[in-house]
């Protein structure tokens, strides 16, 4: 992600899939005020118990001077996710989750690469896989949480990143709100995560829903969809929006620049350029995937 | 004479491109070593330079080549060669997107294939590739000439303002506004020339032909439904 830093580095964020536990779920959050901390914890624990939930362990946080604070949770599984998020999310202007899952961990904050990943310790971080995104904004707001990856709400365990422009963004969001659905931003990254995991709601496979998000969703883009153990990419019809990928037997590493896979592939080796229209793929990623930029 | 080395790794383009250029100022080929798929590497070379670069490259490599020989020994990424004037950019593996964006004059030689966008805009010059030029290829071209020895993809041609687009092999489709044309031996014996300079002829070729239709060139609003793709 640090290779390219010259396509904009206003803020860097990090979906991280680690062992997933049996049961509950990690949460990660953003409370907005440092000042309040205990405060909104002892909101958020009241939230928990009032869907059957309640903290596994107590909760840890950044010790930055920043106003705003990651907080890293592990909780019981709420009795509906749904129903829980939509309710905490009343709160988002004092407590915004970024993600939740037996597995995922989104952290991200505004700055570069190698800034946030030292804040948030990325490197200490063991997983099968992982997505980054390094952004620039163009079309929504520069804050802590507008940053990428963006969970798909309240799907668990799925995020997304995505380079691109969806033009019919205003049409999918309020088709997608009068399903139920709830969007903490306004940006059209969040809506393609929450748009593929509704589709998956209703059967189809990661690839089929990636095949028709090709046809059925306007705009020039590249974004990568991850689950607990698949990994997927869709590339528009027009071909704009680049992606190459270093494949290999038991690990991938994707990126939009082949640079970027270069700094972990050192040595001249076969590099994937996902160059042509329409192209969508997707790998299981119960096996060790080494980068994802 | 000995060859003047660059070595690009993670040092900064400014000086990996100012030593490219001390080794040109002082008359010697460059190799350059250690590429790492790097952007912007080799801009506007003058005439007489020589240059490898032993990798792959990113973006724009040789692009604004005034006249320098310039080759790459493994892929180049974006727009390699873009609005180049004169001279020539072998690359012997893969080129990525935009191929020859914009290029007015020169030769680009691809021994694999092209991605989309091949010539996209190009204003004259002639890019040559051994395999397949990708979707979209000579897209709002006017003038030079593309020459795909291993067939194209979707869209070929698309939107073509003049010059011409050489296929050997299979097209997947034509874009808008282009046809193909009967060649006359005349215009396939001077295809073939180009190509001998390069070790690429072969009178066995079934090549076609395609130009503008020119319907584009007098666009009214009106007709926007006969020209929208989706």
């Amino acid at each position: 992600m640090h290779a390219q830093r010259h396509r904009g580095a206003d803020s860097t964020g990090f979906a991280l899939y680690g062992e997933p536990l049996d049961t509950g779920y990690i949460v990660r959050a953003m409370v907005a005020h440092r000042h309040e901390l205990s405060q909104v914890l002892e909101l958020f624990l009241d939230l928990l118990r009032a869907h059957g939930s309640d903290f596994l362990a107590d909760p840890s946080w950044d010790e930055a001077t920043t106003d705003h604070v990651s907080v890293r949770m592990v909780i019981r599984e709420p009795n509906s996710l749904g129903d829980w998020i939509r309710q905490v999310d009343e709160h988002s202007d004092r407590i915004e989750v970024q993600s939740v899952g037996r597995s995922l961990e989104i952290v991200k904050d505004l700055g570069g690469a190698i800034e946030v990943a030292e804040k948030h310790r990325v490197h200490d971080f063991i997983g099968t896989h992982g997505l980054g995104h390094a952004r620039m904004a163009t079309e929504s707001e520069v804050s802590p949480t507008a940053s990428h990856p963006f969970w798909a709400r309240p799907f668990a365990d799925v995020a997304i990143v995505h380079n691109g422009q969806i033009t019919d963004y205003f049409t999918w969001r309020a088709r997608l709100e009068r399903k139920g659905y709830r969007f903490m931003t306004g940006n059209d990254s969040e809506l393609l995560a929450v748009w593929i995991s509704d589709r998956m709601s209703q059967g189809e496979t990661q690839d089929d829903a990636l095949i028709r998000s090709l046809t059925e969703i306007d705009g020039v883009f590249t974004f990568l969809y991850s689950t607990l153990d698949r990994l997927g990419f869709a590339k528009d019809r027009w071909a704009i929006k680049p992606l190459v990928a270093v494949i290999g037997e038991q690990s991938l590493s994707i990126a939009t620049e082949e640079q970027a896979v270069r700094t972990v592939h050192l040595d001249e080796i076969e590099v994937v350029n996902f160059d042509g229209p329409s192209l969508t793929r997707t790998w299981q990623t119960n096996v060790s995937l080494d980068r994802a930029a | 004479m000995n060859d003047h080395e660059v070595i690009v790794a993670d040092r900064p383009l400014r000086e990996c491109n100012q030593d490219i250029r001390d080794g040109i100022d002082r008359g010697l080929a460059v190799r350059v070593i250690d590429t790492r798929s790097r952007h912007n590497l080799g801009i506007g070379l003058p005439s007489g330079a020589r240059i490898h670069f032993e990798g792959s490259v990113g973006y724009y490599c040789g692009g604004l080549n005034n006249g320098a020989s310039i080759r790459v020994s493994r892929n180049a990424g974006w727009a390699a060669g873009e609005a180049m004037a004169s001279g020539d950019i072998t690359i012997d593996g893969y080129a990525g997107v935009s191929l020859g964006a914009s290029m007015r004059g020169g030769l680009i030689h691809v021994k694999g294939d092209a991605g989309p966008r091949c010539g996209v805009a190009m204003k004259g010059g002639d890019i040559i590739v051994e395999g397949k030029i990708g979707y979209l290829s000579g897209f709002m071209a006017h003038a030079g000439r593309i020459i795909a020895l291993g067939g194209a993809d979707e869209a070929c041609a698309d939107s073509l303002w003049g010059g011409e687009v050489w296929v050997a092999g299979p097209i997947a489709s034509l874009g808008v506004d282009s046809k193909t044309e009967e060649p006359a031996d005349d215009e396939i014996q001077e295809i073939e020339t180009l190509l001998a300079t390069r070790g690429l002829d072969d009178a066995s070729r079934a090549w076609q032909k395609i130009v503008s239709a020119q319907r584009l060139w007098h666009f009214e609003s009106r007709d926007a439904s006969a020209w929208l793709m989706i």
